[in-house]
């Protein structure tokens, strides 16, 4: 039993157990504090990652590997569950009842989304998606009484079922074509060259269930809904954690498994992609709502990664790993500031972020610095994320796809200077400072110090994505 | 620490420093911010001093790999071209900064949006790299967004709000993004087409002596980077953001915007569109020569129809960038020489009238054409300065801008013949708006309402409108030292346009005639 390598996960697995029985165990008043346990899990799981440099050799008759793709990764997904632990401080008030057993189902979800990073095989496709995604339709459901989450639970439990009812499917009509789950086996099936049309079809509805999972048209009605209404640090989970999990399988599939298939999924992402770009920028100009209007950004970003992926170049994937660091640093930045500001501002339409700078310069500097970075402004990550994304889209020769993305980076910093201008321009309702605990402080500090770092030395960042994605 | 690194680091380090400094401190944060401008104004200065007319190529180079695998380095370098536009820019920012004495309210943010604003536009002209060049012009133009928004004011007209500063600002940053974009779209087909792996300004240059793109790719690409860069130069009809913008910013920000920002369309255009597609540039410049025509006659109509003072100055301004295009799309090095000392000559004028329109809307509280008139009789100096920046406006001979007008005019009448003679009438068009300005402003019975408006009595408050009028005088009354240095640069810009057709010598005459110390190298030249 190759115990080095599940390392991680068994810490995971150990950390649900833990948090299940501090639920049961420990007396409501202490269960505040409990984030410092579950922070002190991802941490140990940090550690174990780290010291997990060597390549092993697969486990489990190759459903589980673990090599430098993987690794880099599970690092993203373990820094964006800290980030998420972090925001959960400042939010149990709203989650009064069994703050244990929410800890619990984040870190089932990212169990779910370390199994994602390592599979090698479709039934672990399955396995990691599912697990994931249940912990999610719980925990965007979590606040019981508030009807904007229940709805959003419920949307995204059917919208959810319905999308792996598709996944299956596919699984099992590439079963059915190679005779076996494992990528290495149906990599060689696709690579000899007889592709049937079920198997054609089994990668199609593959798509399906996983364009789901990052938001890409036509299988994005569920966001807007589920953004708002749910947790917000659970938002920040599914816009980053899931969506990243979902390009990793992406990834996994088409250049691990389907790459001799290219010029069949190549000009399907990139249809994809302009629709998802168009949908999420345009659709994000009407809305009065905060997390509303970050939900539509997450789906014009989701359009940037399938972007990327639709090179089927090293360059593209490459751009890809990029991209989501960017927006991993990015997004959480934004998704903290909207907590905090909603938190003291009573609301999360946009006017309630009237005059933010009035009553704390430093949570709407930190805002500026994250929405600029997701609209793609320079000096922050986001700009060199979709410059790489662009340029490596320039290479494959899809000059009218460039356009719609180079001109949609215009379109997205209206709606995000909307924002700023309530931020700044507009006077605040009430003019009291708003206190902002000195640790939440530094969390803030570290991820726009995070995301100036990746915009302006990019050669450190690029040479770990280059060495961690390859073909 | 090199010159150009000190230019470009100090008003960074300066928008640091700020963000430390407790927000009450209004003068401190004040001397951080002209320290961080007096910085990047003696580099400047030393860089001019130091430039060498001899030397081919570009000077005072910084090079830094970046990243390695893309062949992005951080590169910084001038020649000619650029030297005059850092030296118009560091003079710009430094009596900006002086200007923006006035402001009173949230000065700290003030400060740190105007330094970055700075720095971005000092990158722009130093980098020697097509990634940090765009990287810094989108930094340039961010900034605006906020600067205009929460320091501006509405555009009004009788009372009733024509523009809000708000939508000036939006209007402004979403033209300028898009224009970026397209422009980057072009940066990146030519990136991947040159085949060089490489951003690097200089290797891609040579790289197309071997190696030229072919002329119908050039031709795709070239009008990617003229209509992206040209939104902001401002190209008509691409123009409309750009007189409300102006009208809407504070004054220290419509002196930048108007005085150096516009010129990063026309530098760009230069720099990357005609120095690295020369065959795509000679199928559009004709094109280009056109649409100058336009923003000159049409930009000067609706100047004369304004009654807005910033209005009216925003509208010449993007008449008078008309004239610099004219100038570039002549592909002579006369008319290329014209172009960059108007664009010099140009933000020094404009940046005077908009500090004096600051001054005279700080004190009266309205820029509204019919309710001013006889300041002259309370505001002495100012209404002196005024009519100065009018003459300078106008082209009348001893300021900076008559030499320039001139040599685009020369250079334009050998290749655009009708357009030249279409662009002298913009100057009698000049002539009468500005006229009536300083007429409407500052002459007529004295109004009993304007009793208490206060002259510029400090020598700190008269020190930038005294830099801005001797600079434009002695670059006029004495253009020699400018020209060659600017020449330097152009020279070989166009020769690597034309390599085989040598420039006649008429031109070359003509040139020479403008320079009298032509001979005799770095005369009068400390």
């Amino acid at each position: 039993m190759p115990w080095g390598l599940l390392g991680v996960e068994l810490t995971v697995c150990a950390w649900i157990l833990l948090m299940l029985a501090a639920d049961i165990v420990m007396p409501a008043a202490r269960k505040p504090s409990l984030w410092l346990l579950a922070l002190a899990g991802v941490v140990c799981c940090a550690g174990l990652l780290i010291g997990q440099s060597a390549s092993w050799p697969g486990a489990f008759q190759q459903m589980f590997v673990a090599d430098e793709f993987s690794g880099y990764f599970k690092g993203l997904f373990l820094l964006t569950v800290a980030v998420v632990i972090v925001m959960t401080r400042e939010f149990h008030r709203h989650l009064p009842t069994h703050l244990g057993a929410f800890y619990m189902l984040l870190f089932t979800a990212l169990l779910g989304m370390l199994v994602l990073a390592s599979m090698n095989d479709l039934l672990m496709l399955f396995l990691g998606l599912e697990l994931l995604t249940f912990s999610l339709y719980i925990m965007a459901a979590y606040l019981k009484t508030d009807a904007r989450s229940v709805e959003a639970g419920m949307k995204y439990l059917i919208m959810g079922s319905v999308s792996s009812g598709f996944l299956v499917y596919g699984i099992a009509l590439l079963y059915g074509f190679a005779g076996s789950t494992n990528f290495a086996v149906i990599q060689a099936k696709v690579a000899s060259g007889s592709v049937t049309l079920g198997a054609e079809a089994g990668l199609l509805l593959l798509l399906a269930g996983l364009g789901f999972k990052v938001a890409a048209v036509p299988f994005h009605l569920w966001v807007p809904d589920v953004y708002e209404g749910a947790p917000t640090p659970v938002v920040a989970l599914l816009s980053v954690g899931s969506k990243m999990a979902g390009v990793v399988a992406i990834l996994r599939v088409l250049y691990g498994v389907f790459l001799p298939l290219q010029s069949v999924w190549t000009h399907l992402v990139a249809l994809l992609s302009a629709a998802t770009i168009l949908y999420g920028n345009l659709g994000a100009i009407p809305q009065t709502n905060m997390k509303r209007l970050l939900g539509y950004s997450s789906i014009g970003h989701a359009g940037y990664l399938l972007m990327g992926l639709s090179t089927g170049t090293a360059q593209g994937i490459q751009a890809v790993g990029y991209y989501l660091l960017a927006y991993l640093f990015s997004n959480l930045t934004v998704f903290f500031v909207v907590l905090l500001a909603s938190e003291a501002m009573g609301g999360d339409a946009l006017d309630d972020f009237k005059g933010l700078a009035k009553r704390s310069g430093f949570l709407a500097a930190i805002m500026f610095i994250g929405l600029l970075s997701l609209a793609g402004v320079p000096p922050f990550a986001g700009f060199v994320g979709k410059l790489l994304v662009l340029l490596a889209t320039v290479e494959s020769g899809r000059l009218w796809l460039v356009a719609i993305g180079a001109v949609n980076v215009a379109v997205s910093l209206y709606y995000y200077l909307m924002v700023v201008k309530r931020m700044y321009l507009d006077a605040p309702r009430v003019t009291s400072p708003i206190r902002v605990h000195a640790f939440t402080k530094a969390v803030l500090a570290f991820l726009a110090i995070g995301t100036l770092t990746i915009g302006i030395f990019q050669e450190p960042f690029f040479a770990q994505v280059a060495a961690a994605l390859h073909l | 620490m090199p010159p150009l690194l000190l230019i470009l680091l100090a008003p960074a380090c300066g928008a640091l420093v700020l963000c430390v400094v407790p927000e009450d401190r209004h003068a401190l944060i004040r001397r951080i911010a002209l320290a961080a401008a007096t910085l990047s104004l003696t580099g400047a200065l030393l860089v001019t001093v130091g430039y060498n007319t001899g030397r081919a190529g570009y000077q005072q180079e910084v090079f830094v790999p970046w990243l390695r695998s893309l062949g992005i380095g951080f590169h910084l370098g001038v020649d000619g071209i650029s030297v005059a536009l850092v030296l118009l820019h560091a003079v710009c920012g430094f009596t900006g900064v002086l200007i923006s004495y006035a402001i009173k309210e949230r000065v700290k943010e003030y400060y740190i949006f105007y330094l970055l604003l700075i720095t971005g536009v000092f990158g722009v002209f130093l980098s020697l790299d097509l990634f940090f060049f765009y990287f810094f012009y989108e930094m340039a133009v961010i900034p605006m967004y906020p600067l205009i928004g929460i320091w501006g004011s509405d555009v009004k007209e009788q009372g009733r709000v024509r523009f809000s500063k708000e939508y000036a600002a939006m209007k402004l940053t979403i033209y300028l993004t898009l224009g970026a974009v397209i422009a980057l779209t072009g940066l990146l087909w030519l990136y991947t087409s040159a085949g060089a792996g490489t951003f690097d300004l200089p290797t891609l240059q040579q790289h197309f002596v071997t190696h030229p793109l072919p002329t119908n790719l050039q031709q795709w690409i070239f009008p990617l980077l003229a209509i992206g860069f040209g939104v902001i130069a401002p190209m008509w009809p691409l123009h409309s953001w750009s007189p409300i913008g102006h009208a809407a910013a504070p004054s220290a920000v419509s002196m930048l915007h108007a005085g150096v920002l516009m010129k990063l369309g026309s530098y760009a255009i230069i720099r990357l569109a005609i120095g690295l597609l020369p065959d795509g540039a000679q199928v559009w410049t004709p094109w280009l020569a056109t649409i100058c025509v336009i923003n000159i006659i049409y930009g000067g109509f609706v100047a004369m129809a304004q009654k807005d003072l910033k209005l009216i100055i925003g509208y010449s301004s993007s008449s008078h960038m008309g004239y610099v295009l004219l100038g570039i799309a002549c592909l002579t090095p006369l008319g290329l020489d014209g172009a960059v000392l108007l664009m010099f000559a140009h933000g020094l004028m404009t940046a005077l009238a908009f500090a004096l329109v600051g001054h005279v809307y700080d004190q009266t509280h309205t820029r509204y054409l019919p309710d001013l008139g006889g300041l002259a009789h309370q505001v002495p100096f100012i209404a002196a300065c005024g009519v100065i920046a009018a003459m300078a406006s106008s082209g009348l001979p001893g300021f900076a801008n008559f030499v320039a007008e001139l040599l685009v005019f020369i250079g334009g009448w050998d290749r655009y013949p009708v357009q030249a003679i279409c662009g002298v009438f913009g100057v009698v068009i000049t002539a009468v708006y500005m006229l009536r300005v300083v007429r409407g402003t500052f002459f007529g019975p004295s109004k009993p309402a304007f009793a208490r408006v206060q002259d510029a009595l400090s020598p700190i408050s008269r020190l930038p409108y005294a830099v801005l009028i001797l600079a434009l005088l002695v670059v006029g009354c004495w253009p020699g030292p400018l020209l060659r240095i600017i020449d330097s640069g152009s020279r070989p810009l166009i020769q690597r346009l034309t390599p085989g057709d040598a420039q006649p010598g008429r031109l070359a005459g003509a040139s020479r005639a403008l320079q009298p110390n032509a001979d005799s190298p770095r005369a009068g030249q400390p």
